[in-house]
């Protein structure tokens, strides 16, 4: 029932206050997170709760299948936004394993529109088509793509211009690659972690697979 | 009148080996082939062994689908993202992959069967097709554990560092809602 959500928050709200009388009065007068959460819309990933963030902690942008698509105004304004006026000093790129989105990319069914969107991932498995095909298990390919669509994003948020020019003025700014598993509420850091162009570019020229 | 095998408790996994977790692994796999050899005389007796019933039923319905977790979202993901051409890792991650999916369906058939002798108070040879399908499952899941025993631990033994060993023990702890086996090291 949708009364129950008001209810809810109303608890919500009371229990807050209750542990922290200034909670909302801090948190009205200031956003400053260090954070962007850029994730995927799937409702059983949310972002604040998994990282153990209160409100105001965590910048968050989330979409099908956690991209950070080029073209996209709602995110480029987010990411310009967190970057130039929130000044972010994390921006975490979160996946998780078994996504819709992911594993729709990869089928070979016709949705409509979200097939337009998810373009980005089926480039993605089709430039890998050979070594995602080696891997016999359906559930399995769409693991590994779902990684993969993880640091596809994070080598495109190491190139971006907001990113490249926040870099060159010397604002710290780190760019990480994690996946979450919906299966035991926990996330792995894939190791991707950018700071600067030069880890950019490496990222870039590593190997996708390990023959290639 | 048939006696009900003495009742001995499958032997926990000693805490300490989250410190080491590929040593938590090889200790894992040692108690699914208990577990089997278990379940392979159980389902040869018309007796109700209630605890034996009950421990296998916890099992099938805790530990199995954990330790495929435990594969699945992590020490097969960290090989493959770790492992060297020469490794062929994915021939046998993938065929292990497949036999996992096959685990949990057929894990969850001989699960109902425990279900239901449990329920019914009666021995799983009272069921007509308890047999085969024990059988079949416990024969698949020790072929799959030897693999696991012979090929992919030693690869991980070889190509994860410490750091994914560590990430690695502190995630099989928090998925069984254990503190994280390093803190007091660190």
């Amino acid at each position: 029932m949708i009364r129950t959500l008001l209810d809810n928050n109303m608890n919500w709200a009371s229990a807050r206050v209750r542990a922290d009388p200034d909670f909302f009065r801090r948190l009205a007068a200031q956003q400053a997170p260090e954070y962007l959460w850029i994730g995927c819309s799937d409702s059983r990933v949310p972002a604040n709760e998994i990282v153990g963030l209160d409100p105001g902690e965590l910048f968050v942008h989330r979409n099908i299948a956690n991209l950070a698509p080029p073209r996209d105004m709602n995110f480029l304004a987010v990411l310009q936004f967190s970057i130039e006026v929130l000044k972010v000093r994390h921006i975490i790129v979160c996946g998780h394993y078994g996504c819709g989105g992911v594993r729709a990319a990869l089928d070979t069914e016709r949705r409509g529109l979200i097939d337009h969107w998810l373009q980005p991932v089926t480039d993605l498995a089709h430039r890998h088509q050979g070594h995602l095909d080696a891997i016999a298990d359906f559930d399995t390919r769409v693991n590994v793509a779902c990684e993969h669509n993880v640091r596809a994003q994070v080598e495109y948020l190491g190139h971006n211009p907001f990113v490249t020019d926040a870099w060159r003025r010397g604002q710290r700014l780190e760019i990480h690659g994690w996946i979450y598993s919906i299966r035991d509420g926990l996330l792995r850091d894939l190791g991707l972690t950018i700071e600067r162009s030069k880890d950019a570019d490496r990222l870039a020229a590593r190997a996708w697979f390990p023959d290639g | 009148m048939p006696k009900a095998i003495e009742f001995t408790p499958i032997e926990p996994i000693p805490l300490d080996l989250l410190r080491e977790p590929l040593i938590w692994f090889f200790a894992e796999h040692y108690r699914h082939r208990d577990v089997c050899t278990r379940l392979t005389e159980l389902a040869r007796s018309v007796i109700f062994d209630e605890a034996a019933l009950r421990e296998i039923y916890r099992f099938l319905d805790r530990d199995l689908p954990l330790h495929v977790i435990d594969e699945e979202d992590d020490l097969f993901p960290l090989l493959r993202r770790r492992c060297e051409p020469d490794d062929q890792i994915e021939l046998v991650l993938g065929m292990l992959s497949a036999e996992h999916a096959a685990d949990m369906s057929e894990g969850a058939a001989v699960k109902s069967l425990v279900g239901a002798a449990l329920a019914e108070q009666r021995g799983l040879a009272c069921y007509a097709e308890a047999g085969a399908a024990i059988d079949a499952f416990c024969q698949k899941q020790k072929r799959h554990i030897a693999v696991e025993n012979a090929v992919v631990l030693p690869i991980a033994r070889h190509r994860l560092g410490e750091d994914d060993l560590i990430s690695l023990g502190q995630r099989l702890a928090a998925r069984r809602g254990l503190a994280n086996p390093f803190q007091a090291a660190s």
